[in-house]
C-alpha cells in the first residue's frame, strides 16, 4: 500500500518549488550515490524519485535548517531507504552474486582505501550501518571502526583535489 | 583535548549519520562551544559533498515528471473535500485504507489505470446485459411482425385492385 502523505493545501505550491529546487540542485548527486548502492539505473531513478515523493513539509523544514548542509540531510534520507535494499539483497541465496552486488567499484576514493577501510566506509556511508553494528561484524572495538573511518576520510581529503575520476 | 575529540572519528560518524544519540548531542555540544570542531565539521560536510559530486548522474527529465505528477495528485486530493464522499459512503463498503484518525483520504494509485467497484455492481452489469438481450429479442420479433402484416397489406390491397376491375 502506498504511503498516505498528509499536506496543508495552502503549502502544496510552496512544497512543490522547494522540492524541485532541492532536485535540481541535488539530484544528480543523490542519483550518483543511489546508484552506486543499486547499480541499475533505472531502479536508481525510481529510488530517487520515492525519496522526493515521501518527503514531508518537517523533513524539508530539517533539511533546510539554517547551518544544515541540505545534501546530507537528503543523503541521509535515501540512506534510510536504501537499507530496505540492503535487507532484501541479504536474504539473496547466491554469496557471489551478493558480494557483486554490494561492492562499490568505480570510485577512485574507495580504490584508494585498504580492505578494512572500504568496509568501513562502505558499511556506512552506502549500506546506513552503524558503528556498533559494524564493530559487532567485524569483530573490533568502536573506537577502532571510528579510526578507520577517520581514515578514510583522511584519504578523500588527501585526493579530493585530484581531477581524474575512474 | 578538541584536537584528540576532533581525531576520535566522531565527527566522521556524525557527518554520515552512523553516531548514537548520546554521540549527536555531544557533539552538537562541542560544535556551539568550540570553532575549532565547527570548522573541522563543515570540512567534512564539504568533503561529503565532493565524493558525490565525483559520482554525480544527471537525472533524466521523466524523474522529475513522477515526482510533479504526484505533487500534483495530492494538490487535486485536496481540493475535493473528503468529507463530501464519507456522506455519501455505502455502509456495506468497508474502506480499508481509511485511517481512523485524521483526515481522510481516497486511495489512488499514481501509475494505476484501473478503478475499485463495488461486488453489487456485478449482478447490476449482468442484469443490463440480460434485459439488454430481451429487448433485442422483443424487437426483432415486433420488427418481424410488421414486417408481416405490411405484407399481408399489400396483398389484401391488390386483391381489392382486381376485384374492382
Amino acid at each position: 500500500m502506498k504511503q498516505q502523505l498528509t499536506y496543508t493545501e495552502a503549502s502544496l505550491p510552496t512544497i512543490k518549488q522547494t522540492k524541485h529546487s532541492l532536485y535540481t540542485k541535488y539530484g544528480p548527486l543523490l542519483l550518483g550515490y543511489i546508484k552506486e548502492v543499486v547499480k541499475e539505473l533505472n531502479i536508481a531513478e525510481q529510488y530517487l524519485a520515492e525519496i522526493f515523493n515521501e518527503l514531508k513539509e518537517q523533513d524539508i523544514e530539517e533539511i533546510l535548517k539554517p547551518g544544515a548542509k541540505p545534501f546530507l540531510g537528503l543523503q541521509q534520507l535515501a540512506r534510510k531507504k536504501l537499507s530496505s535494499f540492503i535487507s532484501i539483497l541479504e536474504y539473496c541465496t547466491d554469496r557471489n552474486d551478493i558480494e557483486a552486488k554490494k561492492s562499490i567499484a568505480g570510485n577512485k576514493f574507495i580504490d584508494l582505501m585498504n580492505r578494512e577501510q572500504q568496509l568501513v566506509f562502505c558499511g556506512i556511508h552506502y549500506y546506513g550501518k552503524t558503528i556498533a553494528t559494524l564493530a559487532t561484524e567485524l569483530n573490533k572495538s568502536e573506537h577502532t571502526v571510528k579510526g578507520l573511518l577517520r581514515e578514510s576520510f583522511i584519504i578523500i581529503r588527501k585526493h579530493r583535489n585530484d581531477t581524474a575520476v575512474h | 583535548m578538541i584536537q584528540q575529540y576532533i581525531n576520535s572519528g566522531i565527527l566522521e560518524a556524525y557527518v554520515t549519520g552512523s553516531a548514537s544519540e548520546q554521540e549527536v548531542q555531544e557533539l552538537l555540544y562541542m560544535k556551539a562551544n568550540y570553532p575549532e570542531v565547527n570548522i573541522a565539521l563543515k570540512e567534512l560536510e564539504n568533503d561529503m559533498e565532493l565524493i558525490a559530486q565525483q559520482m554525480a548522474i544527471t537525472p533524466p527529465a521523466r524523474t522529475w515528471d513522477k515526482i510533479s505528477d504526484s505533487i500534483d495528485e495530492i494538490v487535486l486530493r485536496q481540493k475535493n473535500d473528503p468529507k463530501k464522499f464519507e456522506e455519501q459512503e455505502d455502509t456495506n463498503y468497508t474502506n480499508f485504507t481509511k485511517p481512523d484518525n485524521g483526515p481522510h483520504y481516497i486511495e489512488v494509485e499514481a501509475e494505476n489505470n484501473y478503478m475499485k467497484v463495488h461486488k453489487a455492481w456485478k449482478w447490476v452489469l449482468a442484469a443490463i446485459f440480460v434485459l439488454g438481450k430481451v429487448f433485442l429479442a422483443f424487437a426483432i420479433y415486433f420488427y418481424l411482425e410488421n414486417r408481416q402484416a405490411k405484407l399481408q397489406l399489400n396483398e389484401l390491397k391488390t386483391e381489392l385492385r382486381q376485384l374492382k376491375k
